[in-house]
């Protein structure tokens, strides 16, 4: 044994024990590959020309597998290539030759028969490509056969245009009305696709969305020019369909966004601005007419580009504004303040309905719709006064007969406008006014729908803003518990004397008018002092006082001829009528002096006793509609009606006339000072020390239930707690204030 | 002149304090005896017609700052008058013991009034000084005016001319408050004039202020 063999056995003992696969050693000569590489060649040539029936699979796959186990597998591959290529610029050329509308189909045609073909060749050459390809790094058979089409069929420079252009043609063709192959359409762009998506892309997608932009720029142009509002949204939409079902058909999915974009920004978002705005058939018209099918189509489509669903918000929010201020400044309008509030609800129903059926409820559209109300609401300082009215109308009469659901959705519409109010509090007061005059002259339609609505303010309000309210309930319940145990102790005494109904009202719940009282007619006066002495022996440390301008009076009548009748007046004209028991005329002036009604109170009464038709029962010398101090009155012999009982009261809440509107708002202004300062030494007694803004921006959000503080008067008010020494600057930084304890 | 009297009883109630006093009484020998000069002979305190002298000895014109500032000096509760305490406390404090010595006296007063703390203590010494009722926290607007010539005339001319312009022009404001009387120094102090530009209603101006302001910008134009 020499060296040699010694380490080689020694190397041999070293190695792992290995298992080696029995090998039929075949021993291939370059000669057996050519002629092997033969028999593949002519196997693809005939693959190619449809001949593949005579071949045998199994024997073309050994040979195939032959080749690529004795290394060969460079020369397959090549010769693989070099036909296929062949193969392919043959095509290429059949495909250039071809006539007009058969140039795709042949295109399709031979790319259904490469595809038949590939699928042949790379089950035959499936060994080459699971063990050649990958180690040598050479394309996937199937992926080369994709690659040599598309560098010699699509990108060859006598189809790739030519392609190009007769898809492009084809879309043209249809978008403007015409049927074409969508099967065939179908092919070709599946077979771009196959290809590689960016072939799909650069050789169709792209040229197609920039052709389609132009195509849609100009479209939108010509219709523009000679459409509507509506029309155009028409066609626009119709368009935008017709896209997507294009895509659906025979365009890839992908594409689907890029041409809904492009349609969108064309025909949209293009003109968005003069759509919006066009006369006559533009948003605010759309508006106008409740035309809901073309508002909810502008919706849908605004919505899909920016800025397209703000700017219909914006148009809608600046007409709202614009046409509520014309309705809240409309003269004529205000002088029938039930009429009013109607004409502010139906505008609010009218567009909740456009929002909740053309705008899909959108809640910024809804938020939109709110601050137009609040803004224009509020443009008329005597829009809490109006609201007031209109209620006192619907419980006064107008929710007659209403069932409860009814009752519920009028008030729950009339809580949104109040919602709307800054001042809260002015509300408040008339509210209270004309609920006052409700409940005393008996005038109310429903005890339910009045208390509802106490309920509503209360949830909206808290409970502060309705304790007094509801205290005047109360009041009339325990009035009439009085009365029944004055009538039950005193019946005795009483006798005969006119009947007495007293509603003691509470000092404080109740509006006050300071009016003195009035000269009753001693019949009354003596019942009134009896009940005074019986109330006031249950109740002692109270005090009594009586509002003769609250309350009414039912008085029997005889006229000329016996007739009698019942009037039903308010205290002031029951003392007037009284009067004529004892004389049959009178002038104003001594009226005047024998009742001390106030002269407002006193020409209202008259009038309403002797110039109403159908109510005169007293007649008036001169006949004028007005009165003046220098009339004569007379009792009207003559007044006939046809109800037994007629009522003449004036007790019914009305409009307040200038004056009077300037006192209230004198004495809403007036209350409002001590709870500015009350929320300022509040703010201050919990933050110590503030700068002035910070003290302005606290109270106001305190108060804003209630109303909007103006900030001199709130600073005002700052000075006066110095001077009172509630409040003091600090003396480091005169720009706060500090709290003084 | 019942003065030996006068001294009499001084140095008698003097004298039933501690030694000190004797001292006391002594160092102020010659201020008493100044006071006496001019106080009234039943009050014995200094009137104003007994002012009225003091200024002529003085040379000052009764209308004058300066006796505003002696008063300060003085610490004098109520105007028009000053008692023999003031006096003290305001000659003793100026080392002045004769009227030569109170004369030359005065410049410096002057100077010392117009260094800035000073001032603004003397400033509001004015205001307080003019409140004669007990329970009075205001002065009327045309006192005011005249309070506001006289104190700040010089420093800052031009806005006093123009604030009383306004007060005087407008009818909502009646009286004038400590509060408002501070906030007009310290407007003058920080607000440029005639510019106004970095005045800002929303800071805590009073709004007497904002007001005038307001008033202001629109007769410029």
């Amino acid at each position: 044994m020499n060296s040699q063999s010694q380490s080689q056995s020694q190397s041999q003992r070293r190695k792992n024990f290995k298992i080696e696969a029995f090998k039929h050693k075949v021993e291939l000569d370059p000669k057996y590959a050519e002629r092997t590489w033969k028999v593949l060649e002519h196997a693809i040539h005939e693959i190619y020309n449809n001949n593949a029936s005579r071949l045998s699979f199994e024997e073309l796959y050994r040979s195939a597998y032959n080749m690529v186990l004795h290394k060969y597998g460079d020369k397959l591959y090549s010769g693989l290539v070099a036909t296929m290529t062949a193969h392919l610029n043959k095509i290429a050329k059949s495909v250039e030759s071809a006539q007009g509308g058969l140039f795709l189909e042949k295109l399709n045609h031979k790319w259904a028969d490469h595809n038949k073909a590939l699928q042949m060749i790379r089950d035959i050459l499936m060994y080459m490509d699971r063990s050649y390809v990958p180690t040598s790094h050479k394309t996937p058979v199937h992926e080369l056969g994709l690659n040599l089409w598309r560098d010699h069929i699509i990108h060859s420079p006598n189809i790739q245009a030519r392609l190009q252009d007769t898809l492009l043609d084809l879309v043209q063709r249809e978008r403007t009305g015409d049927v074409i192959n969508r099967g065939l359409m179908r092919n070709i762009t599946k077979m771009l696709m196959d290809l590689g998506s960016s072939v799909y892309q650069d050789d169709f997608e792209k040229p197609f969305l920039d052709v389609s932009a132009s195509f849609y720029s100009g479209e939108s142009q010509q219709f523009i020019e000679c459409c509507d509002c509506g029309s155009y949204l028409k066609k626009a939409e119709r368009r935008l369909n017709e896209e997507m079902e294009r895509v659906s058909h025979y365009l890839d999915a992908k594409t689907e966004v890029k041409i809904t974009s492009a349609v969108e920004r064309e025909m949209i978002a293009n003109h968005m601005q003069r759509l919006v705005h066009m006369d006559n058939s533009g948003l605010v018209n759309m508006l106008i007419d409740d035309k809901y099918d073309d508002l909810s189509r502008m919706y849908s489509l605004f919505k899909r580009v920016p800025e397209g669903l703000s700017t219909i918000r914006d148009v809608m929010t600046s007409y709202l504004r614009e046409r509520g201020r014309v309705l809240v400044t409309d003269t004529e309008r205000l002088k029938d303040p039930v009429e009013f509030v109607q004409c502010l609800l139906n505008e609010k129903d009218k567009h909740d309905k456009i929002i909740s059926t053309a705008f899909n409820n959108d809640k910024t559209f809804q938020n939109a719709l709110n601050s137009s109300f609040e803004y224009f609401i509020n443009l008329n300082n005597r829009s809490p006064e109006f609201i007031s009215l209109y209620l006192d109308d619907k419980l006064r009469k107008g929710l007659k007969g209403a069932s409860e659901e009814e009752v519920e959705v009028v008030l729950d519409k009339v809580m949104m406008l109040f919602r709307y109010l800054q001042e809260k509090d002015v509300f408040e007061k008339y509210y209270k006014q004309h609920l006052a005059k409700r409940l005393l002259s008996g005038k109310t339609v429903s005890d339910d729908a009045e208390r509802s609505m106490i309920v509503k303010l209360k949830t909206e309000c808290g409970y502060q803003f309705t304790s007094k309210l509801e205290g005047m309930f109360t009041d009339m319940k325990t009035s009439e518990d009085t009365m029944l145990d004055f009538y039950a102790k005193q019946s005795a005494e009483l006798g005969d004397g006119p009947t007495l109904a007293v509603q003691i009202l509470t000092t404080g719940s109740w509006p006050t008018q300071l009016t003195a009282a009035c000269n009753l007619p001693p019949e009354i006066l003596t019942v009134c002092e009896k009940f005074r002495t019986y109330y006031l022996g249950t109740h002692s440390g109270r005090r009594l006082t009586w509002q003769t301008n609250m309350g009414t009076a039912d008085i029997k009548a005889t006229f000329g001829k016996g007739h009698k009748h019942e009037l039903n007046v308010s205290t002031y004209q029951m003392c007037v009528l009284m009067l004529f028991n004892s004389a049959d005329g009178l002038t104003y002036r001594e009226i005047e002096q024998a009742t001390e009604i106030p002269a407002l109170d006193l020409k209202r009464c008259l009038q309403s006793l002797a110039c109403v038709k159908g109510k005169n029962v007293l007649r008036k010398e001169p006949m004028s509609k007005d009165i003046s101090e220098e009339d004569v009155f007379y009792f009207n012999d003559k007044f006939t009606s046809k109800f037994v009982k007629v009522k003449i009261g004036t007790v019914v809440a009305q409009k307040e006339s200038e004056p009077e509107k300037q006192e209230t708002r004198q004495r809403v202004e007036e209350d409002r000072k001590p709870q500015i300062e009350a929320a300022i030494v509040r703010i201050m007694k919990s933050r110590r020390v503030l700068d002035h803004n910070s003290i302005v921006a606290e109270v106001t959000k305190q108060l804003q239930s209630r109303f909007l503080p103006n900030p001199v008067v709130i600073k005002k008010r700052i000075e006066s707690l110095i001077e009172r020494e509630f409040l003091e600057r600090d003396k480091a930084d005169r720009k706060l204030y500090r709290y003084l304890a | 002149m019942r003065r030996s009297s006068n001294r009499k009883s001084s140095s008698a109630s003097a004298a039933a304090g501690s030694g000190s006093t004797k001292a006391a009484s002594k160092e102020f020998e010659k201020i008493d005896h100044l006071f006496n000069v001019y106080a009234d002979k039943s009050s014995a305190i200094i009137d104003p017609e007994g002012i009225e002298q003091l200024c002529s000895s003085l040379e000052v014109d009764y209308t004058d700052v300066r006796i505003l500032m002696l008063a300060w000096k003085m610490k004098a509760q109520k105007q028009g008058f000053f008692t023999l305490e003031e006096w003290r406390t305001g000659l003793k404090a100026l080392r002045a013991d004769s009227m030569s010595k109170l004369k030359k006296a005065l410049p410096e007063l002057v100077k010392e009034v117009s260094r800035p703390t000073d001032f603004l203590d003397f400033y509001s010494y004015a205001f307080r000084y003019c409140l004669t009722e007990d329970k009075q926290k205001c002065i009327d607007i045309e006192s005011a005016c005249q309070l506001l010539s006289l104190v700040l005339g010089t420093q800052f001319g031009p806005q006093v001319e123009k604030f009383t312009e306004y007060l005087k022009s407008q009818s909502e404001y009646k009286v004038m408050n400590m509060d408002q009387w501070m906030g007009f120094y310290r407007f003058c102090n920080e607000i440029p004039f005639p510019s106004l530009e970095n005045y800002d209603s929303d800071l805590a101006w009073p709004l007497i202020l904002d007001n005038f302001v307001e008033w202001f910008r629109e007769n410029q134009n």
